[in-house]
């Protein structure tokens, strides 16, 4: 059976110690829609490879440090 | 709700009622004759101008409603706030770009059933006319679908491949 990775991310915990930069303001410097952000944080979406290094460019850390491959799930 | 299934839900409703109306039409003594194909072409051609009206007018409504209720939910923020807030959550970027691909490859499967099912019914014996409006219906049904679709994706989430 075909197996998709769970795709996790800690974009609200970088949020918080970014001195809780808002949705609105990481939407901005991204590049991307508010709702783009809270569907990233509710792991509703998982961006783009670009997208994925402008938000960690945005919290200057690396982006293996905002995103992480979790568990294999089943495809639905 | 996001205001990309706001704004879609607007155009459903829209369309939903269009397609009422025309049902109405089609079903009322107004309507042409049923073997006139060409009355029937010039009525659709007409609704569907209509339609196009109406939905920009409608968006037209809707955009401007939003942004004030948005102003008014944040009325402890300026306007230069309430502008940064409506241009983050209108804007277009490539989640919506991704949705819009997926909900239109749904439609246009459903819409593309409308040929061959016209086709079918010709095959069968129905009219020009029942076939003109089987085409028709699957458009209408396409247009709902990927509507559907959309809102499904905003608010359950969407994954690539």
């Amino acid at each position: 059976m075909d197996k998709k990775l769970a795709i996790t991310n800690s974009i609200r915990k970088l949020r918080f110690f970014a001195d809780e930069m808002t949705q609105l303001e990481l939407a901005e410097r991204a590049g991307v829609s508010r709702q783009t952000i809270v569907a990233l944080e509710a792991g509703k979406y998982t961006p783009s490879l670009e997208l994925a290094f402008r938000i960690a460019r945005v919290f200057g850390v690396g982006i293996a440090d905002v995103f992480a491959c979790g568990q294999e799930e089943k495809e639905p | 709700m996001s205001y990309q299934s706001k704004r879609t839900i607007v155009s459903m409703l829209a369309g939903i009622a269009l397609a009422i109306a025309y049902i109405f039409y089609a079903l009322g003594g107004g309507a042409p004759d049923p073997n006139d194909l060409r009355a029937w072409a010039t009525a659709m051609l007409v609704f569907i101008g209509i339609g196009v009206a109406a939905l920009v007018v409608i968006q037209i409504i809707f955009h401007i409603l939003f942004a004030v209720g948005t102003a008014v939910r944040r009325r402890d923020c300026d306007d230069k706030q309430v502008e940064r807030i409506l241009s983050a959550t209108m804007s277009e970027d490539e989640m919506d770009r991704l949705i819009t691909l997926q909900s239109t490859h749904a439609g246009y499967i459903c819409a593309g059933i409308g040929l061959p099912a016209a086709l079918v019914m010709l095959a069968l014996g129905a009219s020009a006319v029942a076939a003109l409006h089987t085409a028709l219906g699957a458009f209408a049904a396409g247009s709902l679908v990927e509507g559907i679709v959309s809102i499904r994706l905003y608010e359950g989430g969407v994954r690539r491949g």
